[in-house]
């Protein structure tokens, strides 16, 4: 982006920063780090309190925003030691990894799928974080951030962590050891009423048979023999078939795959890293000039919708490079060197991605 | 009384161990029956005195205090570790001896209380974690987990309370400026024991970022899981490190037994045990990069460091 274009990208920002809400909890004990040329050019920053952090905003309207997911006794204080360490707010970045520039928005629909089952089996089910304690927040590019606030899991460690995301990724998950023959030779398993993996893989082999029996065997498409095994599944006999132990097992393992939350990203150590900086919920992205919004119902977000800086005004861009089509806010192709008008947001979006210029 | 008396001696780290003591004052020689205790810790003789006497119980407990300000004032990784161990490891033969009221008044020190559901056990997933050893057995995958809660057996409690005992000893808190007494002994028990550099012969760097850690942990004195030993031996036998340099770089370890482990690395070259894929190795929980090679063997630059020292 060039300076020209900074300035003018700055100054719809900042005007979206006048009348931002920032609910963030103990702003106080967080560590607050900013960024133009990079995501966090300086750190180590902090506010006494939200009118003081939106007065930073407004005046020096950087493009990136972020702040501790720990919350420090001197939040301020270098080096990281120094500040104290007093817990941290649990965060999972569910990423979306596609082919090219723009390649991974047309997925943000896909993951929601991810996104509900992580925190619906996941961090309610399974963890029994209270749902009051989560809050899901689009990151304002190619994913979205679920940020726990629990106050028990406030203090686990970075080991801790990691163990947690494992279990979501399912790392080590051996569905296989979920059955072992009993002395009647009837063969034990999970019953859907359990908690965790086993239950859930009880209850997804469960509705796969019924939606779609010849996936697992032809046997399952008589009605008869369908049913006859799934009531034996529920009571946690899953005998009640022709097929071998052995070669029935097998035939499960599209579900056991299906399991695990393989979007979660681990290779940041979003997660695990107990100093980590990460996007303000309801700040703007700088890559985007989309806002990382905290979302309320996930079904019907659209970033597109409501993640932009709304305005009335329309923009005259020059793109500077190719830009395929993209079919979720049905513009493009645009070619290079082309001039275009468009609502400001994605004039924004196109300028911050740098693929386009404002015209005067 | 004397009940009580019994169980500050056996639990020292107890509030109730704490009140006893709090009058007493730092003797030379509640001094020598802590460096009694550490030097016990190193010779591994791990049984618990038989005291009969309410003022020797007393400064048994008070010993417990006093070694705990050697180490907090020496901060010698390889002696506080050793000591957590040789501690946790008593308190838990008095666990299996105690009856449940005491085993979960001891377990409540650390916040490991569990509810009874029925016959099952349950233990609260922060705290589980916390504790929780890294091994196969005890990762979460494996466990049935309740809605926030972790299934647990009597044994297995157990187990995690000797951890966290073993975690609450070695984060002794620096002693900065102790009195004279405390200096003294901590010197001289540092003339007297072997020197703790460390016996890791091999280049940190050059290996897997797992590979790396352990080595570190190890070399810092740092108690390390058994999948984290065996997988270690495996990879160090398959670079080319000989069983007598293995054995001499596990002296490290804070629960080192010469013996023993010459036997187990013995016993794990003639099994010829492969190194652990690195899909093994997560499943331990010891993986802790994203490098994406496969296998341990893998890593760039190790055929040519092969057998190198």
């Amino acid at each position: 982006m060039n300076q020209q274009d900074m300035a003018i990208v700055k100054k719809i920002f900042a005007s979206y920063y006048e009348e931002a809400d920032f609910p963030i909890p103990k702003i106080e004990q967080r560590e607050f780090g900013f960024g133009n040329i990079k995501k966090i050019d300086a750190r180590h920053l902090n506010f006494s309190g939200v009118s003081e952090f939106k007065r930073y905003l407004a005046t020096n309207t950087p493009l990136f925003v972020s702040h501790s997911t720990a919350y420090y006794e001197f939040p301020g204080a270098t080096p990281i030691q120094k500040k104290q360490w007093k817990g941290a707010d649990l965060v999972f970045d569910l990423d979306i990894h596609a082919e090219g520039k723009y390649g991974a928005y047309a997925k943000l629909e896909e993951v929601k799928n991810d996104l509900i089952r992580l925190v619906d089996d996941f961090l309610i089910g399974d963890f029994g974080i209270n749902k009051n304690e989560i809050i899901l927040v689009f990151s304002g590019n190619r994913g979205y951030h679920v940020h726990v606030r629990d106050p028990l899991f406030l203090s686990i460690g970075g080991e801790e962590r990691r163990e947690l995301v494992d279990y979501i990724m399912g790392q080590g998950l051996d569905y296989v050891q979920f059955f072992a023959p009993d002395d009647n030779k009837r063969l034990i398993g999970p019953r859907p009423d359990e908690s965790g993996y086993r239950g859930r893989f009880a209850r997804s082999v469960i509705k796969l048979i019924r939606d779609k029996p010849t996936a697992i065997s032809r046997l399952f498409s008589k009605d008869k023999n369908r049913d006859f095994f799934i009531g034996g599944i529920e009571e946690g006999n899953w005998s009640k078939t022709s097929l071998k132990f052995n070669d029935l097992v097998n035939r499960f393992k599209v579900v056991a795959d299906e399991l695990p939350i393989h979007s979660v990203d681990t290779d940041v150590g979003v997660t695990q890293d107990l100093s980590k900086l990460i996007r303000v919920p309801n700040s703007i992205h700088g890559e985007t000039g989309l806002v990382a919004k905290i979302i309320g119902d996930i079904t019907k977000f659209n970033p597109w919708r409501d993640a932009a800086v709304k305005s009335d005004r329309i923009a005259r861009i020059k793109f500077i490079e190719d830009v395929p089509q993209l079919d979720m806010v049905e513009v493009g192709p645009f070619k290079k060197d082309s001039e275009q008008k468009m609502p400001q947001h994605l004039a924004v979006f196109f300028v911050c991605k740098g693929s386009a210029v404002f015209v005067d | 009384m004397a009940e009580g008396l019994d169980f500050a001696l056996k639990y020292p780290f107890s509030e109730s161990a704490r009140e006893y003591i709090k009058d007493l004052s730092l003797s030379e020689r509640i001094v020598d029956l802590g460096v009694e205790r550490i030097k016990k810790a190193l010779s591994e003789k791990s049984s618990p005195r038989m005291l009969l006497h309410e003022s020797d119980k007393k400064d048994e407990i008070a010993s417990f205090a006093s070694a705990r300000m050697i180490l907090g004032h020496l901060r010698n990784n390889f002696l506080t570790n050793r000591f957590a161990v040789n501690e946790s490891k008593i308190i838990r033969t008095q666990l299996d001896r105690d009856d449940e009221q005491t085993i979960n008044r001891v377990g409540a020190i650390f916040g490991i209380v569990t509810k009874s559901e029925g016959k099952r056990l349950l233990l609260d997933l922060p705290t589980y974690l916390r504790y929780s050893l890294r091994n196969p057995h005890y990762r979460l995958i494996n466990r049935k987990l309740y809605s926030g809660f972790v299934e647990v057996t009597p044994d297995e409690k157990k187990r995690l309370i000797e951890e966290a005992v073993k975690k609450h000893i070695e984060n002794i808190p620096l002693v900065r400026d102790p009195p004279d007494l405390i200096k003294q002994a901590g010197q001289k028990l540092l003339n007297e024991i072997p020197k703790s550099e460390s016996r890791i012969i091999i280049k940190v760097e050059s290996h897997p970022p797992c590979i790396a850690k352990l080595l570190e942990e190890m070399k810092k004195h740092n108690n390390l899981p058994h999948h984290a030993r065996l997988y270690l031996v495996t990879y160090l036998l398959a670079i080319g490190i000989n069983e007598n340099q293995i054995t001499e770089m596990f002296s490290d370890l804070p629960d080192f037994n010469e013996k023993v482990t010459r036997y187990q690395v013995g016993h794990i070259k003639k099994k010829g045990y492969n190194v652990p894929t690195c899909a093994t190795v997560m499943t331990y929980g010891l993986c802790c990069a994203v490098c994406r090679i496969g296998h341990p063997l893998n890593w760039p630059g190790l055929n040519e460091k092969k057998g190198e020292k």
